[in-house]
């Protein structure tokens, strides 16, 4: 229990994010998550500023 | 990931295809595979590696000769021999068949040649169709166990303790970083500041905006324009009070006697003079017109002339209408006689004569054309003349019109003259005031034109600023955007780097705390194990009450690189149900572990034979039978839901036969080959009960 509400703790900055930061966050990390068994992740920075000016339109 | 079997085929001990050997993974998890050294478990342990991410463990040597030298003898030189493994694992919910397979060649005269090994992966989902993946089988399997940390889930337990060297300390910090999700956030953060630069820099590229100023400007002009467009209407009013005054003293004039005579001529005059100026209008269109339209024909003189030369030189040259048809020729020559009479017979001069005149005669398209266009030209030149003759003709009326004009002013000028010198005062005074009246409807109407030329040229102003306008909006919209965009990204970074920071404090102290727990458990001595800021892991020991490193012997290291083992896989495996934001999914997580109790004594044998089975979703232990002794099989006994011996056949003569005794069964160890080759065989073993 204890241990559940440090977690939640931790991810408050991302949980309390106003909606389109959210949305980076969350787009940004799975984005990361599917590349991160590549050493260089190809277009990682392409695919960022993506997310970025599609959460920001 | 969740390993369900694996099969061998023609690897190494293996001859031809092992049968598939199911991996526990239930309520009981554990699976046994025993086998004397030399049987083939430090195999089978490298038989996982290879497939997944074609690695090999230490103690794996010759890793250049994997197949099976028996299938290798039994080939014709120049033929190939398979040899694959392939491994069955869940994941997800779907279900992969990974198979790496390679093939040896028997040379005529040099030895054993090897191919590149190939990975095939198979995916079936919930209706069970086997497909294959679009993505690269290497990159699918690094997503669900990242290939830097397999050495935690597939290792030789008699060499753990060198995982964690100094050397490959980072390595390992590394690899844990992977599996928290640490190095996701780290990622997301570094893109996350590229990214930010890109917007920073296309921002810069969208430059300043002033439409402010330009509103204001435009304003301004608008502002001015419609001054000028009220005084346009002021001067219209004042312009129709003067005319009325004018008509009001011509009328006065015309009462007076003497001057009435004056008057009714000057009325019919100007009455002329409107006229005689409309139709001056008119003609000076009907001129334009005329040099619109047609204009363009006198330039065209100079082509005409070009043309008749052309076509003159061709004719003088004979090129063009000679006169004789070609197909008038043509008849003469088949006919074979001319038209006096001469025979034309083939090769004969005559008919060389005729066929001259074949070259020269013309045909009728080109003839035709040629008059034809001669006849057009012609006809532009007399445009050309008729369109001359029109324009003198109207400019002579023009002429005609503005002498006119000017006798008509003089007249008036006269008329003008002889009333405002006119002995009756009533009259001259009149005058003098209708020359002040037309005075300023000549002022006003000058006033006008001016005016309407400003207006026009204010419109101009402020059509192209509001061109100027909506391109700056546009911009300052982009602008807008573009910031908002940076906002985001930075607000973004701040509280992925603030999670991070959490994270990484808080997953550090619950995994330190979990690998004291485990260590503690196994170890019977005080020491504590240390997770420093950059996951390198140290034994200290309190000493006259401060912390102090050991110098730890193998088997506390072996014992703490387990417990990291097992803390890792523990912390992980709740993280990862928690917080799926982050990291690989990694909620079930395999173990495979060679010589697991390497040179350990009995009590922490007994102690690790108790806690792996729970620190891991699932586990297969290699061990021998020296390793497999009372208190270990005791501890496992209730986890073990799959268990098979590996039976070495040797082919040394006499060689000393060995068993294992499992449940109430014996299976063999080590027993005669029935070939001159070694060979491993898989048994099965089934417990009753």
């Amino acid at each position: 229990m204890n241990q559940q509400l440090t977690l939640k703790e931790v991810q408050e900055p991302i949980t309390t994010a106003p909606a389109e930061v959210r949305q980076i966050i969350e787009r940004v990390l799975q984005a990361e998550r599917d590349k991160l068994y590549m050493k260089n992740p190809k277009n990682i920075n392409d695919d960022i500023l993506k997310i970025v000016k599609e959460a920001v339109p | 990931m969740k390993l369900l079997s694996i099969r061998l085929c023609n690897f190494r001990q293996f001859y031809g295809k092992t049968p598939e050997i199911f991996l526990a993974h239930r309520e009981r998890n554990t699976t046994i595979i025993h086998g004397n050294n030399g049987s083939g478990k430090t195999t089978i342990l490298n038989a996982f590696t290879w497939v997944l991410y074609e690695k090999f463990s230490a103690a794996f040597a010759s890793v250049d000769k994997l197949v099976n030298k028996r299938a290798i003898a039994e080939v014709a030189p120049g033929e190939p021999v398979e040899c694959w493994v392939e491994i069955g694992f869940e994941h997800d919910s779907k279900k992969y068949k990974a198979k790496r397979l390679c093939r040896a060649y028997k040379g005529d005269t040099i030895g054993i040649e090897h191919s590149k090994s190939e990975l095939y992966l198979q995916v079936a989902g919930d209706d069970g169709c086997w497909l294959l993946p679009q993505q690269h089988p290497d990159d699918i399997i690094g997503r669900i166990l990242p290939a830097s940390l397999h050495q935690y889930f597939f290792f030789d337990g008699e060499r753990i303790e060198q995982i964690f060297r100094d050397d490959k300390k980072s390595e390992i910090a590394e690899a844990t970083k992977d599996l928290l999700g640490l190095k996701v956030l780290d990622r997301s953060i570094e893109h996350l500041k590229n990214a930010k630069r890109t917007l920073e820099e296309e921002l810069a590229a969208i430059g300043d905006t002033e439409t402010r100023n330009l509103l204001r400007e435009k304003e301004n002009t608008e502002q001015r324009s419609e001054a000028l467009s009220k005084r346009q209407s002021e001067i219209d009013k004042e312009l129709e009070n003067q005319n009325d005054l004018k008509r009001e003293i011509s009328g006065l004039l015309l009462k007076l006697g003497g001057a009435e005579e004056l008057q009714q001529l000057r009325d019919r005059l100007e009455a002329e003079a409107v006229s005689i100026r409309s139709q001056l209008q008119q003609t000076k269109n009907v001129r334009n017109r005329v040099i619109s339209t047609r204009g363009y024909t006198v330039f065209l003189l100079e082509i005409t002339a070009g043309f008749r030369v052309i076509v003159n030189d061709l004719r003088s040259k004979g090129e063009l209408p000679t006169g004789i048809k070609r197909t008038f020729v043509k008849e003469l020559l088949e006919r074979e006689r001319c038209i006096c009479g001469t025979e034309l017979t083939n090769g004969s001069h005559p008919h060389a004569l005729v066929q001259e005149w074949m070259e020269r005669s013309g045909t009728p398209d080109v003839e035709e054309t040629a008059i034809r266009m001669e006849s057009q030209i012609n006809e532009i030149d007399q445009q050309a003349t008729e369109f001359w003759q029109e324009v003198d003709q109207q400019q002579e009326k023009i002429n005609k019109d503005r002498i006119e004009l000017s006798r008509i002013e003089t007249q008036l000028d006269d008329i003008k003259k002889k009333l405002l010198t006119y002995p009756d005062e009533n009259i001259s005074n009149l005058q003098k005031r209708l020359d002040g009246i037309e005075e300023r409807i000549r002022e006003l109407i000058l006033e006008k034109g001016a005016n309407k030329q400003k207006i026009e040229t204010l419109k101009t102003e402020i059509e192209a600023k509001a061109k100027q306008i909506a391109k700056y909006r546009m911009k300052e919209d982009k602008q807008a955007i573009a910031q908002r965009r940076i906002t985001a990204t930075q607000d973004a970074i701040e509280r992925l780097t603030e999670v991070r920071t959490g994270l990484d404090q808080q997953f550090r102290l619950q995994l330190e705390k979990r690998v004291q727990e485990i260590f503690s458990q196994i170890s019977f001595t005080p020491y504590i194990p240390n997770l420093s800021e950059k996951y390198e892991l140290t034994l200290l020991d309190v000493v006259s009450g401060e912390l102090a490193p050991v110098a730890a012997s193998t088997g506390e290291n072996q014992i703490l690189s387990l417990s990291f083992i097992g803390g890792i896989i523990d912390r992980v495996r709740e993280w990862s149900q928690k917080n799926a934001l982050m990291g690989p999914d990694s909620s079930t997580l395999p173990v495979v572990m060679d010589s697991p109790f390497g040179s350990l004594d009995e009590i922490y044998r007994r102690q690790i034979a108790k806690t792996i089975p729970k620190l891991a979703n699932q586990l297969v232990v290699l061990v021998t039978k020296t390793q497999w002794r009372g208190e270990v099989a005791q501890e496992m006994a209730t986890h073990i839901g799959k268990e098979y011996v590996l039976s070495y056949n040797s082919p040394k003569p006499n060689c000393e036969v060995d068993v294992i005794e499992l449940g109430s069964e014996f299976y063999p160890l080590v027993r005669q080959s029935s070939s001159e080759f070694e060979y491993t065989e898989i048994i099965e073993v089934r417990r009753d009960g």
